[in-house]
């Protein structure tokens, strides 16, 4: 008699890693390089973001994806947002619009602004760029 | 010995009456002395002619000890029973090495003080000591020696001492309640001549020291020297604008003092107002910076750290959002250009939005800017790039401008069928320097038809033709502002943490600001903030109605502040279909929408 080994049998382990919370998946992610993987797949994610809210709307995910991709969007914004409302309470509508701006900007500053250095609007969190403005502090600036 | 004539006893003569009803306070029925009471001691009224003697003579010696004696009482931080005064004093002058000068003073402290009837009026430089000395524990942190000129020694150590205390409250917080603002500057009108009444001494010449010598003042307790401190800074202010510029000056080296003996956000703002008021007075007036980039640095922070440039761009999204519906060309023209934050979202919204994204065309104005680098064209590249990415179709162009008065309608080229929105982020009110150019640009704006105008301004009236109400009015709004920066923390989105930097830059930020409303004039001065009413008035007689901000706009924005640390203090309140954002009881910004009648 073979025995069950949940890693040949992928599609159910889906099923059950798709009911999982987030941090649980987190800890499902360290067992093994095949869950490794499988939950980096960014359906799983998709599912998080969405799984209250049916149905998903349109053209979401080509938007989403191109941003960043959901695993992203939902350690991001998503999260976020869900914790400032309690936890079980349905998403709502607004709430994913305010993800999904919010996740736009950060795009926006991290993928666009953050190459930009140069024109002294750069990416706040980045070293060169801090250095630079501090400097700029130095000098006598006229206030 | 009773007070059983409060006037008689008052620091102030008739000449200001004011200040003397100030001082009648009624006296505590179990004999506690009231105004004591206030700052922690329990002297019994009994007692109190008592203390005031030995204080006088605390004084004396303190004064002739010179820095000896003040070094001895520096390093020692014993703190002594504050409701047992007269001991303290007593232990206290007999800690001090008697000084010569000490002795004719002994065989006063054992006259029988005299009946409170024999009040006698000393000429003007001799001031009151009581309230200038008397203090709870004197720790060495605390203490610093003051020296301040002869001429003004009087008037300046009875700024605090009169009309500080209100009657039933005392403001605790550094955090300036607005009450601050009812005292009446009249109260301060009797600065020049006052005369002050000492406590009947039989011994005049005890009493009246030389008053060549600077006295030293001993400040100490944070808590009223928070109160001191604004006191001082309308004082400096009223004589500002009185062209008293000698007063002026003695007294902002004051708040230099009083400064640095608060913490947090009372001592920025009291830096920041200090030095525009310096520069005021000795006409080192700021030029406009130059440094475009470097502005728009500290907004970057500014926006990082706090949630009003958020609010603003999200609620006039909304708004042109909704004004958009079903429109399948549109055009935005955005005078607050910066660095394009607002529009991602509204990009992404309009990509997602049912039955798909119109065609969008930008069109962003901008100053012009002085190093090589057209940043107008490069926000304009970034916004088309994202605008790729989330495949909406797009169009940039950028317009240099020095005001925005420079503008006419033709030069945006608005075609056929597409609808326009028209946004400024705190860019109106600087038109307000120069006459005719609000009209002007209203009119322009006007002549473009557009579908919406959005508008974010500071809540507040910044530009009334009396310096010391734009004086009382920025501190009231910048110390409120200052502390929601001290508890912010950044957003939780993208793992905000609000580094230290950020916040500087953001008080920077704001000290520009401060700076502007301060210290300049004329069209120099381009920080004239209005009030949303104002704006109103202006707009109605533009052509203009008001658009009201939905629902949407309204939960958007609470989410948003809800991701904010420090959220809790935020508020978002709706008044008449515009939205404001505000610390605590304070509106701060405010956004409104409208559109042609």
């Amino acid at each position: 008699m073979a025995k069950f080994c949940i890693n040949d049998n992928v599609d159910v382990l889906i099923e059950v890693l798709k009911r999982l919370d987030d941090r649980s998946l987190g800890v499902a992610a360290c067992v093994c390089k095949t869950w490794c993987s499988l939950t980096r797949n960014d359906s799983f994610w998709e599912h998080m973001c969405f799984r209250q809210l049916s149905p998903p709307p349109e053209g979401v995910r080509a938007v989403v994806v191109a941003l960043g991709g959901y695993r992203r969007l939902y350690i991001c914004c998503v999260k976020p947002v869900r914790e400032v409302r309690e936890f079980n309470r349905v998403w709502t509508r607004h709430e994913m619009e305010l993800s999904l701006s919010l996740f736009c900007v950060d795009y926006y500053e991290r993928v666009l602004l953050g190459g930009g250095g140069g024109s002294g609007g750069g990416r706040l969190g980045s070293d060169s760029a801090a250095s630079a403005s501090l400097m700029l502090l130095c000098k006598a600036v006229n206030v | 010995m009773k007070r059983d004539n409060p006037n008689q006893l008052n620091f102030a003569t008739s000449s200001s009456s004011n200040k003397g009803k100030m001082w009648c306070e009624e006296q505590d029925a179990g004999g506690v002395d009231e105004l004591f009471a206030v700052l922690g001691y329990k002297v019994k009224s009994s007692d109190m002619a008592e203390v005031a003697q030995k204080l006088e003579q605390l004084e004396e010696v303190m004064g002739s000890a010179q820095q000896d004696g003040l070094s001895q009482i520096a390093s020692d931080t014993v703190h002594y029973n504050p409701s047992d005064l007269s001991s303290w004093l007593e232990s206290m002058i007999s800690e001090l090495n008697p000084l010569p000068n000490f002795d004719p003073f002994s065989s006063v402290v054992q006259d029988p003080f005299l009946e409170s009837s024999t009040v006698t009026s000393i000429d003007s430089h001799s001031h009151n000591s009581l309230n200038s000395h008397v203090r709870p524990q004197i720790s060495a942190a605390n203490q610093q020696h003051m020296v301040v000129d002869s001429d003004f020694g009087s008037d300046l150590i009875s700024i605090p001492g009169k009309a500080v205390y209100p009657t039933s409250q005392l403001q605790p917080q550094p955090q300036h309640q607005p009450q601050t603002k009812k005292l009446k500057s009249s109260s301060y009108s009797g600065l020049g001549n006052s005369t002050t009444v000492s406590w009947g001494l039989p011994n005049e010449s005890i009493s009246a020291q030389p008053i060549e010598s600077p006295r030293p003042m001993l400040l100490v307790d944070s808590q009223e020297n928070g109160i001191r401190l604004v006191h001082t800074l309308m004082a400096c202010a009223e004589a500002v604008q009185q062209q008293n510029l000698k007063l002026a000056e003695a007294l902002v080296k004051q708040i230099g003092f009083l400064a640095v003996s608060q913490a947090g956000a009372m001592r920025k703002v009291a830096t920041y107002f200090a030095e525009a008021l310096a520069r005021r007075i000795y006409k080192l007036y700021p030029t406009n910076p130059q440094d475009r980039a470097f502005t728009d640095l500290l907004q970057m922070h500014f926006y990082e750290t706090c949630p009003y440039l958020k609010f603003a761009h999200f609620t006039a999204n909304q708004a042109i959002l909704e004004a958009f519906a079903g429109k399948s060309r549109v055009h935005i023209i955005d005078f607050s250009m910066k660095q394009g934050m607002q529009w991602p979202a509204l990009l992404q919204a309009l990509a997602l939005r049912p039955g798909g994204p119109p065609s969008v065309r930008l069109t962003g104005v901008g100053p012009p800017s002085h190093d090589n680098i057209d940043h107008l064209q490069e926000v304009g590249c970034r916004l088309a790039q994202l605008a790729e990415t989330i495949k909406v179709e797009f169009d940039y162009r950028g317009f240099v401008a020095n005001s925005l008065a420079d503008l006419n309608a033709s030069m945006f080229d608005i075609r056929e069928g597409e609808v326009v929105a028209m946004n400024s982020i705190f860019e109106l009110h600087q038109l307000l320097a120069r006459p005719g150019s609000i009209e002007k640009v209203l009119q322009v704006v006007s002549e473009m038809k557009p579908e919406i105008l959005t508008v974010v301004e500071q809540e507040a009236n910044h530009n009334g033709s009396v310096f010391l109400d734009r004086f009382t009015e920025s501190l009231h709004y910048y110390s409120t502002l200052f502390d929601s920066l001290e508890s912010s923390g950044g957003c939780d989105v993208g793992g905000g943490v609000v580094s230290d930097q950020d916040k500087v830059m953001s008080e920077v930020y704001l000290g520009r600001q401060i700076c502007n409303v301060v210290a300049c004039e004329g069209p120099d001065r381009v920080e004239r903030h209005e009030t949303l009413v104002q704006w109103r008035t202006r707009f109605n007689s533009a052509g203009f109605e008001p658009v009201h901000l939905g629902s949407n706009a309204y939960k958007q924005a609470s989410m948003l502040l809800a991701l904010f640390a420090g959220g809790d203090g935020y508020r978002v309140e709706e008044k008449d279909g515009c939205l404001t954002l505000g610390w605590h009881t304070r509106p701060l910004i405010a956004t409104s929408a409208w559109k042609l009648r």
